[in-house]
């Protein structure tokens, strides 16, 4: 069966493709004009067909989190659309790839989604690494403002929407969802706990929708070509193409854009294998903060669903490629810095405990290790998952469990028994 | 005496404006200041609580929790070594090692002349262009040991 045509890098060979006359040449904003015309009923018609699953590592339904939002009559006053380019999660970098060579894509998409929940302003929030994706924003931007379709009536519709910059400055729990609106607000980024829902009391208290980059350059195309359509190019629950950042071991790093449940075999494939022929030792499959998975895990459909039975999950989509050079105790020990770095120290579990894991696994690296502190990690990381208020601290407690389970040779090189 | 000539102070009350609240524009500020003092002090903390109508602790608690702010000045050149995980699969601390050589400084640290600092970031996002650098604003992918020479040697 023939693998069908992808749809956001499936112009990636104009070089050109950032510039609007290009994009529009190409068919770009044909989505937002019928998007207009159909009105906001069909048009989430169309979303609630198409199992669009949010594309920045939650896989929360796109349709499902807009219809959240408490509808004007009920709650008067602005909503707001809020895109999320703060990627910071190693081994991804689509979102970077998407605003670099297809900005307009993401703005028609934003265009759309604000249009759905009637929201008169937006914002596109950016890490503060990306100075060069800024640029490029700004230009599209005011291509789209000058071209009347950002601002007033656009396209001499009735609908009006605002689209704004804002610049991150350096946080990876900035890209949480509430941990990015406390940044906007100007405070410290420390998450929320929901409830309420960014949906419910968001930015500066209002209904606020907040979606990645690549989850908001998918909805022209499922309104374009139906939702039903969209659903069927991949798996039951998760509809439409999704992209991996492939990097590592491997001879083509990359963006490679796939149906939702292709193998991870087939992605790796694509990357051209593992670099210089080596022996292929693991792979993480969706950023550092999934589980990782051994050479023989590979057959794995890589979806929102089917990772789950071998304990990882799809999140970002960054494939981290590891050859039989690499050292699993070098691995968990390079993940749980970054997360004690990152940790934004609310929670005493994760603050205390991305410490303590990096502070042990250092010791692992440098010769002073013993087998009881496998059992440390071991029951640390049990007393930190799920007991956190976000995500980066339930990272901290899975991520280590997964490559010691995984890669018990490895650990216990590094921590053996204590002899006398 | 403001920290600020006056066509700063209007580009600083300009971020007050932007957005639907006036606080909103805190981060970008700080942005600002960062990138003309090369760090933000007290006095600007000062400046900036008056400006945004907000306790000093308010920017305090901000300028530190952003790895972008710092307390002391960055050099000229603010190198950031990325420490993401496909970077130091491909060589990153190898790579940090032949910076401090050339600079003759330690990884956390600035040079005397004020022309180069030196510190680790985490993912960048070039994770297919490992090993990567950023400098000041601009990324450099695949970095070598010669692309780091004619670095240090053309940057003034």
């Amino acid at each position: 069966m023939s693998r069908p045509d992808p749809l956001l890098t499936k112009h990636f060979d104009e070089t050109r493709l950032h510039e609007l006359e290009t994009f529009r040449r190409l068919g770009g904003y044909e989505g937002l004009k019928k998007a207009l015309a159909m009105g906001r009923e069909a048009l989430m018609a169309e979303m609630n067909k198409s199992n669009l699953r949010g594309l920045g590592g939650a896989g929360f339904g796109a349709a499902m989190k807009w219809s959240t939002v408490i509808p004007e009559a009920k709650n008067p006053g602005p909503r707001y659309v809020v895109v999320n380019c703060d990627e910071s999660e190693p081994g991804c970098f689509k979102d970077r790839v998407l605003v670099t060579r297809s900005p307009h894509a993401l703005i028609e998409g934003l265009l759309i989604a604000a249009y759905a929940i009637d929201a008169q302003r937006a914002f596109i929030f950016i890490r503060g690494e990306y100075e060069l994706q800024h640029r490029i924003l700004q230009k599209a931007l005011d291509e789209a403002r000058a071209a009347g379709l950002v601002g007033e009536h656009i396209l001499g519709s009735g609908f009006s929407c605002a689209i704004d910059l804002m610049r991150g400055a350096g946080a990876y729990i900035s890209g949480l969802d509430t941990a990015l609106l406390e940044t906007m607000e100007g405070k410290k980024a420390w998450p929320r706990q929901p409830p309420p829902f960014p949906t419910a009391a968001g930015l500066m208290g209002r209904p606020t929708v907040v979606n990645n980059v690549e989850t908001l350059s998918m909805v022209p195309h499922i309104v374009l070509r139906g939702g039903e359509w969209f659903a069927k190019l991949g798996t039951a629950k998760s509809g439409g193409t999704v992209l991996f950042s492939v990097s590592g071991h491997v001879e083509k790093p990359g963006v490679y854009e796939f149906p939702m449940g292709t193998p991870l075999r087939e992605i790796l494939a694509a990357a051209g294998g593992v670099k210089g022929g080596k022996r292929l030792k693991a792979v993480i499959p969706g950023g550092v903060s999934t589980p990782v998975l051994t050479a023989d895990e590979l057959d794995i459909p890589m979806d929102f669903e089917a990772p789950r039975a071998k304990g990882t999950f799809l999140g970002a989509g960054g494939v981290i490629v590891l050859d039989e050079t690499a050292d699993m105790v070098m691995v968990a020990h390079n993940i749980e810095r970054f997360l004690a770095h990152e940790s934004c120290g609310q929670c005493t579990p994760c603050r205390q405990g991305s410490f303590w894991h990096e502070r042990i696994l250092e010791r692992g690296l440098s010769g002073g290790g013993t087998a009881q502190d496998l059992a440390t990690l071991e029951r640390a990381g049990e007393n930190i998952t799920g007991k956190v208020i976000c995500a980066l601290g339930d990272t901290v407690g899975v991520v280590t469990r997964a490559l010691m389970k995984k890669f018990p040779e490895d650990f216990k090189a590094k921590f053996p028994e204590r002899r006398g | 005496m403001s920290a600020f000539n006056l066509e700063q102070e209007k580009v600083l009350e300009s971020w007050t404006q932007r957005y639907p609240a006036s606080i909103m524009g805190l981060v970008e500020a700080l942005r600002q200041v960062q990138q003309w003092h090369r760090c933000v002090t007290d006095e600007d903390e000062e400046y900036l609580a008056g400006l945004f109508a907000v306790p000093r602790s308010r920017i305090h608690e901000v300028a530190t929790f952003f790895q972008s702010f710092t307390r002391k000045p960055t050099g000229r050149h603010r190198i950031g070594i990325c420490r993401g995980l496909s970077c130091s699969l491909a060589g990153s601390k190898e790579m940090c090692s032949c910076l401090e050589k050339k600079l003759g400084i330690k990884e956390g640290e600035t040079t005397a002349d004020g022309r180069f600092s030196l510190e680790t970031m985490e993912c960048l996002g070039a994770c297919d262009q490992a090993p990567a650098l950023l400098i000041n604003d601009e990324l450099k992918g695949a970095a070598t040991e010669e692309l780091v020479a004619k670095l240090v040697e053309e940057l003034k």
